[in-house]
């Protein structure tokens, strides 16, 4: 053996009075600037300023043509202008009320379906050989086949809007639901819980993480779908319906047609304008009040 | 706790008394994918007021089984399993079970919301004040006051846990059924739980079964110990331990009880040498 | 409240002799053929499958349903055999694969630059917080129009729609899945001496594969609808070949058959692609892992 390191024994040691420490504070208050500059929104919001500015600038100052890339000033100008005299909001309104009729139908029809699969396993069976088969077909692909039985009209966009919401839905229900953990099933049994109560007051909190996932993905599906469903349907029905038939696809693609580049901008931008408040502040809202605050999501 | 021979009745008056939970030859069988298990077979026991009686065995001695059949989540298919004279069918609030996990507590639930939803939902109070009135007193029976808004994703597991007991206590069911309350926990929580257990049980001398698969814990918390052998489970022995505490550790008997059901478990040759370590998972 | 409390009640300890053996029949018994069978997933899955199509095939033959509005099982799967193997659908499934490979693999590309400078830097990651949030919810076939005017008729702008439809979602689950990296294991990355892009492919990556991969998954998803709806759109404004094409000429020749066949082969790709290519994918990584069940 060669020589191995000995302990080293040496006296005991106990501290008797601590000093305070004179090295500054102990926590330190950072200045004004540091404290905004740590704020997040005022740091996005800069940033989303920025973009604006350097846009603005590059078009004025290398001449791009408006129909390649319109000036920042004269797609505001646009939008303004569409808000205010071209009945852009009520092309808003039209789209949604087909997306909300079409999102709340869905959501009804995932409803039976995940009643039935998670009541007996034939339903449980049916529903996930339907949804593996039907989740990858892209609702919009269903568009002609709508056309064909519905005709040209808000049941053809409907109907495609209902097979894009069912299949996530039904699917991440369903899982959830199976995901339920067999302690709170039995928790709940214990208070003899039963049938739609138990359904109502144990499962769909239990596994609402899961369901409020696919009522995410529904809606980013049908978002999707409508927008395309109405860029495909302001090719073949433009003018069937009258001026305020068509919805926010619609003026962007009429609007591409007439060369009317500004517009198709503050078309797109309405289209972010929707999109970001119904995931941003609605769906994180109801994230911020449920799964968040139960701790159900780790982030 | 020290109060173990004042609170013993004479033993004359055994007959006196109704059992409050009969388990009468029960045989359990549970489907898995591939096989059907017998769990436990033919186990008698009978379970008195104010009994903490312990569900004693090794892994896969059926025990945990055996309690959920008591709960009514499985059905004897031999033998009958009887409480106040009526055939357990299925889960009711007259038998609160604790689990072991943590996640028995509803995450959208406050701590107070989870005893009220249990009151409520029970049966046990038609109105909302009244569940909150028995909620706080058993909130402040278990030490959690000021915790009473917080949701379970904000405590630590022995506070979980006590969460747990108070529902079940609130509910003042006949039989308060535990399945391995404290194997989750920490080694030193785990004795202070046990001591509070007891604490609370010398208030109104609840019913208790209680699963463990700890020898020592089963001596601690127990006052009479059902031992039971594995695959499937089977009665071996049926012994009193309400003489024994946490200050009664150190003691001789303490060791030769413990040691005596230790052979008892290991005649068999079936090591199961996790029957100790298998709580600290 | 402890005034009556009942007190324990004693009685003699027992001890059982020797255990019987048990003898209600086995203690450990194998179900039967039939329970095992029917207990396999794919069985069952298959058997409901053959359900569905006999009652589609029934439904149209036995109510004589005019085939221009809903063709029979037998007409379609004939049309797509047909057109795979005579006509030219093969060809229109490998343009629109081909296309959205493509699309995929540039919108991945820069979503890993645009995730490195993130990481790299606050300005980078606030940029990506900012534009994620923005761009996420347009719709990517929304950007079609533009396309169409910036890069003309051709695949040059399907690929830049694909581009912005995998882009954002991948860049978003990227970026938060590397914030959520627990600080112990990039603290131990770091004890190993691992900085910059070792650090981030070594540690980072794999830490935030499960999320890396459900990103990837949405974004594929978001893909391939924006593929089959740009061909859509395509065909109504000029008529370059893809399997949406081919779905939407058949409509406009009123031939319903070629609509159904076009839409088995969309299914059957996004079959082969999420449970074969993505499942598999799982399967060796993440449930491998046990990062996710």
């Amino acid at each position: 053996m060669s020589s191995v390191p000995q302990t080293v024994v040496r006296d005991e040691f106990e501290a008797v009075d601590l000093g305070s420490a004179s090295h500054g504070d102990v926590a330190r208050k950072l200045t004004i600037f540091e404290r905004i500059y740590e704020m997040d929104s005022v740091r996005k919001f800069s940033i989303l300023l920025l973009l604006m500015v350097a846009w603005e600038m590059y078009t004025r100052v290398s001449g791009v043509s408006e129909l390649i890339l319109p000036k920042f000033s004269d797609t505001a100008a646009a939008l303004y202008s569409a808000v205010a005299g071209e009945q852009l909001l009520i092309m808003v309104w039209n789209s949604m009320t087909i997306l909300v009729t079409g999102y709340a139908i869905g959501l009804a029809i995932a409803t039976v379906l995940t009643t039935a699969a998670t009541m007996t396993r034939f339903g449980s069976d049916v529903l996930s050989t339907l949804t593996a088969m039907l989740n990858p077909l892209p609702a919009i692909a269903l568009l002609p086949m709508a056309l064909l039985w519905f005709g040209l009209g808000s049941e053809s966009i409907v109907f495609t809007l209902l097979h894009s919401v069912i299949w996530p839905v039904a699917l991440n229900a369903h899982t959830g639901f199976m995901g339920v953990s067999e302690t709170q099933r039995m928790v709940g049994r214990n208070y003899s819980l039963k049938g739609i109560v138990y359904v109502v007051k144990l499962l769909i909190p239990a596994a609402f993480p899961s369901i409020l996932m696919g009522l995410k993905i529904g809606w980013a599906f049908a978002w999707r779908t409508l927008i395309a469903a109405e860029l495909v349907f302001g090719g073949s029905i433009s003018d069937t319906e009258g001026e305020q038939a068509g919805g926010l696809g619609w003026f962007v693609f009429a609007n591409q047609m007439d060369m009317q580049i500004p517009h198709v901008f503050a078309g797109l931008f309405t289209v972010i304008l929707v999109g970001v408040f119904v995931e941003n502040i609605i769906f994180t809202n109801i994230e911020m009040r449920t799964v968040r605050r139960w701790g159900m999501q780790s982030s | 706790m020290n109060g173990g021979s004042s609170a013993v009745a004479d033993n004359t008056a055994a007959a006196a008394v109704e059992p409050i939970l009969d388990v009468d030859g029960v045989t359990l069988q549970y489907k898995t994918k591939e096989h059907l298990i017998t769990a436990t077979y033919r186990v008698d026991f009978k379970v008195y007021p104010a009994d903490r009686f312990v569900l004693l065995g090794p892994s896969g001695c059926g025990k945990s089984t055996l309690l959920k059949g008591v709960a009514g989540y499985m059905t004897p298919v031999e033998g009958a399993m009887t409480l106040k004279g009526k055939v357990i069918k299925e889960p009711g609030p007259d038998r609160v079970m604790v689990f072991q996990e943590f996640d028995q507590l509803l995450p959208w639930k406050t701590v107070k919301q989870n005893i009220t939803f249990a009151l409520t939902n029970g049966g046990k109070c038609a109105k909302q004040s009244e569940a909150e009135d028995i909620a706080m007193h058993y909130i402040n029976k278990v030490k959690l006051d000021r915790f009473e808004d917080t949701y379970p994703h904000m405590l630590s597991g022995g506070m979980k846990q006590r969460v747990a007991i108070a529902r079940g206590m609130a509910m003042e069911p006949d039989v308060l059924l535990m399945d391995e309350p404290f194997a989750a926990l920490d080694a030193l929580t785990r004795l202070q739980m046990q001591e509070e257990l007891l604490q609370l049980w010398e208030d109104t001398h609840f019913t208790v079964l209680f699963v463990t698969h700890s020898i020592e814990e089963a001596l601690i918390v127990g006052s009479r110990i059902l031992v039971l052998s594995p695959h499937p489970g089977q009665v071996k022995a049926e012994l009193n331990a309400h003489q024994l505490s946490h200050e009664s550790v150190g003691d001789p008997a303490f060791g030769e009880l413990k040691a005596k059901i230790h052979n008892m478990l290991f005649a068999d040759r079936i090591l199961e040498d996790d029957l100790e370590g298998k709580g600290q998972q | 409240m402890s005034k009556n409390v009942p007190e324990l009640v004693m009685r003699p300890e027992f001890e059982a002799g020797d255990i019987q053996d048990a003898h209600t029949g086995d203690v450990e018994r194998q179900l039967s053929i039939f329970e095992r069978v029917w207990n396999i997933n794919g069985v069952r899955k298959i058997v409901i499958l053959f359900g569905l199509v006999a009652t589609w095939q029934i439904y149209t033959v036995a109510l004589d349903v005019e085939p221009l509005m809903f063709p029979s099982f037998t007409l379609a799967a004939e049309r797509m055999l047909n057109d795979l193997f005579y006509g030219d659908l093969i060809w229109k499934i490998w343009f629109s694969v081909k296309v959205l490979l493509y699309g995929y693999g540039m919108g991945m590309g820069i979503a890993a630059v645009l995730v490195l400078w993130a990481t790299a830097s606050r300005l980078g990651s606030d940029f990506i917080a900012t534009a994620t949030a923005m761009f996420n919810p347009l719709p990517a076939i929304a950007m079609l129009p533009l396309a169409m005017l910036w890069f003309g008729l051709g695949t040059a702008s399907l690929i830049f729609v694909l581009v912005h439809s995998v882009l954002w979602a991948v860049a978003l689950n990227t970026h938060s899945g590397f914030k959520n990296v627990s600080q112990t294991l990039r603290m131990i990355g770091e004890n190993y001496g691992l900085r910059g892009v070792p650090f981030v492919w070594k540690v980072l990556v794999p830490a935030a594969f499960p999320s890396i991969l459900s990103g990837m998954k949405v974004g594929w998803a978001f893909a391939w609808r924006t593929l089959i709806g740009a061909e859509l759109v395509f065909g109504a404004s000029s008529g370059s070949g893809g399997l949406g094409w081919y779905i939407f000429e058949s409509s406009q020749n009123i031939e319903t058959e070629g609509v159904f066949a076009g839409l088995f082969m969309v299914i059957l790709i996004g079959i082969v692609v999420e449970n074969i290519v993505f499942r598999n994918v799982e399967l060796k990584t993440v449930n491998r892992w046990g990062m996710q069940r």
